[in-house]
């Protein structure tokens, strides 16, 4: 996800960091909620993706953050990544279209795709919706398989806690 | 000392068409390759080329290599170009069959034809957002990158409202959908400007339209109609109609007024505006690199989301459809479900067969056929329907109602695949014969 900050953040900054707080907080409560999420853990880019590690560090799930969704408005194209693909870290995977803007969908860590989340194809605004939801139905893009030079990538990512004070000194810039 | 490169001579392994197609270079004093230029905070370029493509990949070789910190404003104006957004759909967005037949000889003041062929019209799939544009020599482009941080969808559509303001346009603004329009009278405001962006981990790119003189509006309309428009739904995104107008100003002026005004924004800091040739711009593997995906069928036609063409109405789609040809068989019907331009799904009902068999089970035999078929591709549907059917059957005409309807001339007709048709009109111009292998520099 490319960093999409300042496109709103000028008509009310308060507002923003508001959302931020809530959603990060929300996130969480749905999280413990969830039957897969036991184990596994969040990690965020500072491009505004998230990823889920397995509880056996071999798989993983991505998405775009529930912030980065908020920010780039209404989300009327996914264009998904490529099913068996192999993708270093920073890589362009895929692209989702909001207000006339084509943005890049960013590999978090090294990972082959393995599973591609066709529903968004439909409802794009599943995005909009639920971001960061990795269950059916959810607004996760990818599954992926983790290499190990991915999870050496992963120590570099922040925490759901780390994201949340980033997105909120972005909005506070 | 090295030759600028626009000096060497270059020479054509073949030569046929004339006019010969040749290379647009900067004079020699404003030579400064302007890959010198892409550390600096600040640069200005502008294109000597007219080819959308090759204007395109420059640009997305500027997003791609400048320096992260940087801020940069290039300007270029295109040969006539049809250009869509990167995630439409040609069929649904444009007339191909208009588009084939190019722009016709305008008249000069003596009313002489000022050329004896139409003009050809390139069609242009972007990297960028948004909906669907006409260019030509009267429409000049701009595009300013920047850092992600000072991305703002408004800040340099102000920044040409400005430019515009200074060359003494009245009454233009920018509106909710971050275009720029112009209020005439107190109730007509027209569109003279189109915004798109491409957000990339380090970058931020907005490039813009601006219609200065150009002398096709009154084409544009008929251009983006589509024939088939009633009959496809499309995944993607679907342009927005406005009503355009000309803002009346020479393309010179324009440049140096927007010029002007991105200095004020940014300072003086990027000294003269380098111009790019279309020499020095083809000598970068990144460029023709971009450039060889720009012109690739892939891109133009295999990029499109999904759409489902449809002669009735359907569950998913339920409009009505306007009334198809007379000559069509009475109970004639036609679905197919296309993804990445390849047809994934087909059923054809209601053909004539010529043999007696049972015409349901024929029509699933022959729409079992067309499975996997790449619309771009198909020449002729009347041969494509005939060659997926293994009992003779009567398919004159739907096959010319499904060439209308996806823009094809068939062959007979010195016509082709969309595909080909694409392929043929960029080859003839001189960024073709480049990636032809027919130009070296």
């Amino acid at each position: 996800m490319a960093s999409i900050a300042r496109c709103l953040r000028a008509a009310r900054p308060a507002a923003f960091s508001a959302v931020v707080r809530n959603s990060a907080a929300r996130t969480i409560g749905v999280r413990a909620f969830s039957v897969t999420a036991t184990n596994e853990i969040r990690k965020y880019t500072k491009e505004h993706e998230w990823i889920d590690l397995s509880a056996d560090k071999k798989t993983g799930v991505l998405g775009i953050s529930e912030y980065a969704a908020k920010q780039l408005g209404d989300i009327v194209y996914v264009e998904l990544p490529e099913e068996g693909k192999e993708v270093q870290a920073g890589d362009s995977i895929g692209a989702v279209e909001s207000v006339k803007s084509a943005s890049d969908i960013n590999a978090p860590v090294s990972c082959k795709i393995t599973q591609i989340n066709l529903v968004l194809e439909e409802k794009p605004g599943t995005i909009n919706q639920v971001a960061e939801d990795d269950s059916h139905g959810g607004g996760w893009i990818a599954k992926v398989q983790v290499t190990e030079e991915g999870l050496k990538d992963l120590e570099k990512l922040m925490d759901v806690a780390a994201y949340e004070e980033f997105t909120v000194a972005e909005g506070e810039k | 000392m090295a030759l600028p490169s626009c000096l060497k001579a270059f020479t054509r392994r073949i030569s046929n068409s004339s006019p010969k197609p040749h290379l647009t270079c900067p004079s020699p004093t404003e030579i400064r390759r302007y890959t010198q230029h892409l550390s600096r905070p600040l640069q200005i370029y502008r294109s000597a080329s007219t080819d959308p493509y090759l204007n395109l990949s420059i640009e997305h070789h500027l997003l791609q290599r400048s320096h992260p910190d940087s801020t940069i404003l290039f300007l270029y104006a295109n040969r006539p170009s049809v250009v869509i957004g990167r995630n439409q759909n040609p069929w649904l967005e444009v007339n191909l069959g208009a588009l084939r037949q190019g722009l016709p000889p305008t008249q000069d003041e003596r009313g002489e034809e000022t050329a004896r062929k139409n003009t050809p019209i390139a069609l242009v799939r972007r990297r960028s957002g948004g909906g669907t544009v006409f260019h030509d020599a009267g429409n000049t482009n701009y595009s300013v990158i920047c850092p992600p941080p000072a991305f703002d969808r408004d800040k340099h559509a102000e920044m040409v409202v400005r430019a515009l303001g200074r060359l003494g346009v009245a009454g233009v603004r920018v509106n909710e959908r971050h275009d720029i329009v112009m209020d005439v009278d107190t109730n007509k405001t027209f569109k003279v400007s189109g915004s798109a962006y491409k957000l990339t981990r380090a970058r931020s790119l907005h490039h813009g339209t601006c219609l200065l003189r150009s002398e096709n509006l009154g084409r544009v309309s008929g251009l983006l109609r589509s024939p088939a428009e009633a009959f496809i739904k499309a995944r993607g995104v679907e342009s927005v109609r406005s009503p355009i107008r000309n803002v009346g100003v020479d393309g010179e002026a324009f440049v140096d007024a927007v010029v002007g005004e991105f200095r004020n924004m940014y300072g003086d800091g990027a000294g003269r505006e380098v111009v790019v040739g279309e020499e020095e711009a083809l000598a970068s593997e990144e460029v023709v690199k971009g450039l060889r995906e720009l012109t690739s069928p892939d891109w133009i036609f295999g990029q499109t989301p999904q759409f489902t063409f449809s002669t009735h109405p359907t569950e998913d789609d339920p409009r009505e459809r306007p009334e198809i040809a007379h000559a069509l068989p009475y109970d004639f019907h036609a679905q197919f479900t296309v993804r990445h331009g390849e047809i994934q799904s087909a059923a054809i009902a209601g053909l004539e067969y010529h043999d007696f068999v049972d015409a349901a089970s024929q029509d699933e035999i022959l729409s079992n056929a067309l499975v996997k078929q790449r619309v771009h591709y198909i020449k002729d549907w009347s041969t494509t329907l005939t060659r997926a059917s293994p009992v003779p059957v009567d398919v004159d005409d739907a096959g010319e109602f499904l060439n209308h309807m996806f823009g094809i001339r068939p062959p007979a007709d010195k016509g082709g695949a969309v595909a080909e048709l694409m392929t043929g009109m960029i080859s003839d111009t001189v960024v073709g014969e480049f990636l032809n292998g027919n130009i070296d520099l």
